[in-house]
């Protein structure tokens, strides 16, 4: 059969199967039971030591959850969720509470090891066990020639580790995990969460509100630079597992704090649910950067397995003056449902989005961002590069909107989608509603292939065409690349030639 | 938020499919069109448009529509002189057609009940989609309109203006106009009258090879009317198109222009202009399909904002998997020119072949201060040096028409709506 035959050849060329962090880790896993009831919600909040006021907000979240629709208008087509075939709560079965790094299973730490993704360099995990106060001011000293890089690991459902936690608590940082910081800072929890995403914001906004299992919390007191990088990885390891992990940043007046979420995930047959919130407050001039290099597991050649990813992520520039600004690198995911957004609130408040979304085989993307402006002199600044390769779809979908009383805001948006092969699909939805005279918003999208001429121009000078093809990427992306903080830039460009890998000729 | 709700009839719902029931008997068609009657009027039983349907986000049909008038067989409506002298010119007058058509070497016109009749007509009463609603209100309920058919190789010196005006009730309306491979022509499509009218109108364009086709819908509604239009073409080989509107007036305005490029070489040019005063909602939907290889298309739209007016522009350009080197061009600039005013836009672009130049642009904001200050050093007053600069936003696109005739005469129209609105 000369039709299969060439299905395979064109797998072979694809490649896409080759996904370079699939691999799984044996380790022993504590499982709820499948399926969501308010007993499974009950048990993961004992499991958590929660407080009752933090059961009762869930119980909440899933109550209203039972009566919303799931949302159909994104341009992503998958077979209907079973919510009751979903594990949603697993965690590695590790000694309780580590606090350094020789106390995490020596399995987890080969996983880091495998993915020598940068947050996992080696000499930045010996850094947490220095403790005492005289190394603690040396290492201060070199955080910025190093580099160092404060990480809080999630694998599946719990937060695992987090470094540098005692650096940070000297100047007066708090990183940990979300359970943990409903433990020991219910005041701020109480008073942050769900203050930016509300629990009744969306269908997975909402079920992830009911059965959050972990996250990170960052909370930088006023006037406090953050001294170090901070990175929170995510990895999804057990079958049929959801992961909804719930991240917040505070930013007090004046503070300023880089954050950036790395992901993968091994390489399952089926697919697997992703559903996280991300919240962010910015008050009085504070400043958050959050970068995200995304690369779940898409699926192999044929479309079968990867991630579901619908993520909801939101910052609130609460303060005048304040700044939030998101960098996203989204590789990998079957399917991506994401949209940071920024409310700009306070006066002379700004936002930004840049963003490269590269999809292959049969991966799906629908992303993008909401600028709200409400504050007077608010700015926005919307970048976003789409790359669509072999049968994949990629969309974006933007919203820019002025209020009544937000005089003065000013958008730019400028959204390019580049097309590598004739099977994929390049969308632009913007929207833009402008309810006062003095915005000025502009936005500018084009589609286009690589031109022959670039290509030839690059080919000439005797490189070949799958790194020309590579280089011309990668200029196309610069813009945004150039947000990414120094190590993860590097990671990103690599990242981009992986994903493209096979997808020409 | 994606609450179950159970949807009640809105008045203006029960009020439709009240009149279809009442007034049944005096539609004319024959089988095949009554049964396309009945299909669209199970469209509208099922509700109106909501903001939740995606090409009517802007426009919530369901909550804007409120009332709805009763048909009107007294009313009377006069023809009016056309735009360029010497125009041949058909009316409807509110809903009817003027058995007195003029006589043009190459035309023939006929009027719409009688293809309705014959049923010549039905193949083209189905809607596009399942959310096209004007479609579905209009083959309801149309009653009357026109056919034109130009022959092949007509090039027609004046105009043909079509004109449809209400004078209140509801009036569905439907030019049904085919040109001949080869033939050039300058079509008017006018939509005006006086009266707190409903009214529907489909024109539907079929352009045979190598034909050259400006059509012009000038859209004068007076603030107290409903106006739900729809323009649809399909361009055959090397054939070109150009689509002017012009929207000044209307309470509730939706203008649907729907295209398709299906012969190679076929070029499609939209230029419009939106002028919005007082308390109304004016929506203007373009959905543009590039379903065969190498086929063009440019879209201005100009719009100008004032008082309470609520404007929309969604324009979307599809490119189908086979139609490789297109190259389409979209853009819409709005003047804000009121702080209780509001305009959205959504330009999007599907696309699934990637030998492409697409690419759109979308601007929202206030007259530029540098140009104001060049006029009023020159001694221009403030109210006088804003006037001029923002006629000229508009007329640039109005003068990309070539024609000087169409031209004045719609700079005239121009003229008129700013001496209204100061």
């Amino acid at each position: 059969m000369p039709a299969v035959q060439d299905t395979i050849d064109r797998v072979r060329k694809i490649d896409v199967d080759q996904y370079k962090y699939g691999f799984q880790t044996e380790i022993a896993m504590d499982k709820a039971p499948k399926g969501l009831s308010e007993d499974i919600i009950r048990f993961i909040s004992a499991k958590k030591d929660e407080p009752s006021w933090m059961l009762e907000w869930r119980l909440e979240a899933y109550r209203r959850w039972l009566t919303l629709d799931e949302p159909t208008w994104a341009r992503v087509h998958y077979p209907k969720i079973d919510f009751q075939d979903i594990y949603f709560y697993a965690a590695p079965k590790s000694t309780p509470g580590p606090t350094s790094l020789s106390d995490v299973d020596p399995e987890l730490l080969k996983v880091y090891e495998k993915l020598g993704i940068p947050l996992r360099e080696q000499e930045i995990l010996a850094g947490v066990q220095k403790t005492d106060a005289s190394e603690l001011e040396e290492v201060s000293d070199n955080v910025y020639k190093s580099g160092r890089v404060a990480v809080d690991a999630v694998f599946d459902s719990v937060s695992v580790v987090t470094t540098f936690k005692k650096e940070l608590a000297q100047a007066g940082v708090i990183f940990c995990s979300i359970s943990e910081a409903i433990r020991e800072h219910p005041e701020l929890v109480k008073k942050y969460l769900g203050s930016v995403v509300p629990t009744s914001d969306n269908y997975y906004a909402t079920l992830n509100s009911a059965v959050f299992t972990d996250g990170s919390f960052v909370f930088v007191p006023k006037g406090v630079r953050c001294p170090m990088e901070l990175s929170t990885y995510f990895r999804m390891n057990e079958k049929n597992t959801g992961q909804f992990e719930r991240t917040l940043i505070i930013a007090e007046e004046g503070a300023y704090v880089s954050y950036l979420e790395g992901c993968t995930a091994p390489q399952r047959d089926e697919n697997q649910l992703h559903a996280a919130v991300v919240e962010l407050v910015a008050l009085d001039d504070a400043e958050i950067k959050y970068s995200t290099v995304q690369n779940w597991y898409p699926g192999d050649a044929e479309g079968k397995g990867g991630i579901y990813n619908f993520v909801t992520k939101r910052g609130d520039c609460r303060g005048d003056r304040s700044k939030i600004s998101w960098t996203q690198v989204e590789t990998g995911s079957a399917i991506t449902w994401k949209y940071p957004s920024c409310i700009l609130r306070g006066d002379d408040s700004q936002g930004e989005f840049y963003s490269i979304a590269v999809s292959n085989g049969y991966q799906q993307v629908d992303s993008g961002t909401k600028m709200i402006h409400l504050g007077k002199n608010t700015s926005s600044r919307i970048i976003s590069k789409g790359i669509a390769a072999g049968y994949s779809q990629n969309t974006y979908r933007g919203q820019v909107s002025a209020h009544r009383k937000a005089t003065n805001a000013r958008n730019f948006t400028n959204c390019d989608s580049l097309l590598i092969g004739d099977q994929c699909g390049a969308h632009t939805v913007p929207y833009m509603e402008a309810k006062n005279s003095t915005a000025q918003f502009e936005h500018e999208a084009t589609t286009s292939k690589i031109s022959e001429d670039q290509k030839f121009y690059v080919m000439q000078r005797g490189i070949p065409e799958e790194e020309a093809i590579a280089l011309i990427v990668n200029g196309f992306v610069k813009d945004v690349i150039q947000q990414l903080p120094m190590e993860f830039a590097v990671e990103a460009q690599k990242l981009i030639g992986i994903s493209l890998e096979g997808s020409v000729g | 938020m994606n609450m179950h709700t159970q949807p009640q009839r809105t008045p203006a719902e029960t009020a439709l499919i009240d009149a279809f029931g009442d007034r049944l008997s005096l539609l004319p068609g024959d089988g095949a069109v009554m049964l396309k009657r009945d299909d669209a009027i199970e469209t509208i039983k099922h509700g109106l448009p909501t903001r939740r349907v995606e090409s009517w986000h802007y426009t919530d049909l369901r909550r804007l529509l409120n009332a709805v008038p009763d048909f009107d067989p007294a009313a009377m409506a006069k023809a009016i002189a056309p735009i360029v002298d010497g125009s041949a010119v058909v009316s409807i007058l509110n809903g009817k057609s003027d058995a007195k058509v003029p006589v043009l070497e190459g035309v023939s016109f006929q009027r719409l009940s009688e293809k309705l009749i014959d049923g010549s007509i039905a193949p083209g009463l189905d809607p596009y989609g399942s959310d096209d609603a004007i479609g579905a209100l209009n083959t309801a309920f149309v009653a009357d309109g026109y056919f034109v058919d130009i022959a092949d190789g007509v090039e027609l010196e004046k105009p043909v203006e079509l004109q449809n005006l209400q004078a209140g009730g509801q009036t569905h309306v439907r030019l049904a106009v085919r040109v001949g491979a080869g033939a050039k022509s300058v079509i008017v499509e006018r939509q005006t009258g006086d009266g707190a009218a409903l009214g529907s109108s489909v024109s539907h364009l079929v352009l045979g090879e190598g034909a050259e086709v400006t059509w012009l819908i000038v859209q004068e509604q007076p603030e107290t009317a409903t106006h739900l239009a729809q323009f649809k073409a399909h361009i055959g080989k090397n054939a070109k198109l150009t689509v002017f509107f012009m929207n000044a007036g209307g309470k509730l305005v939706r203008q649907e222009i729907v295209v398709k490029t299906t012969g190679e070489g076929a070029d499609f040019k939209l230029r419009g202009i939106n002028l919005l005063a007082g308390d109304t909602h004016t929506d203007v939907t373009m959905v543009l399909d590039h379903a065969v290889p190498h086929t063009t298309s440019t879209e201005v739209i100009r719009n100008v904002v004032t008082g309470k007016a609520r404007g929309v522009f969604q324009g979307r350009i599809n490119v189908h998997q086979y139609a490789q080197k297109t190259n389409a061009k979209m853009a819409c600039n709005t003047l804000l020119l009121s702080d209780d005013g509001e305009f959205s836009t959504k330009p999007e672009l599907e696309i699934f072949a990637d030998d492409v130049v697409c690419g759109h642009g979308a601007t929202v904001t206030e007259i530029d201060h540098d140009h104001l200050f060049y006029l009023m050093a020159r001694g221009v007053d403030e109210k006088s040096a804003r006037g001029l600069l923002v006629k000229a936003f508009v007329a640039e696109v109005i003068e990309e028409l070539d024609d000087e005739t169409i031209v004045e005469a719609l700079e005239a129209r121009l003229d008129d709506w700013f001496m209204a609105h100061g």
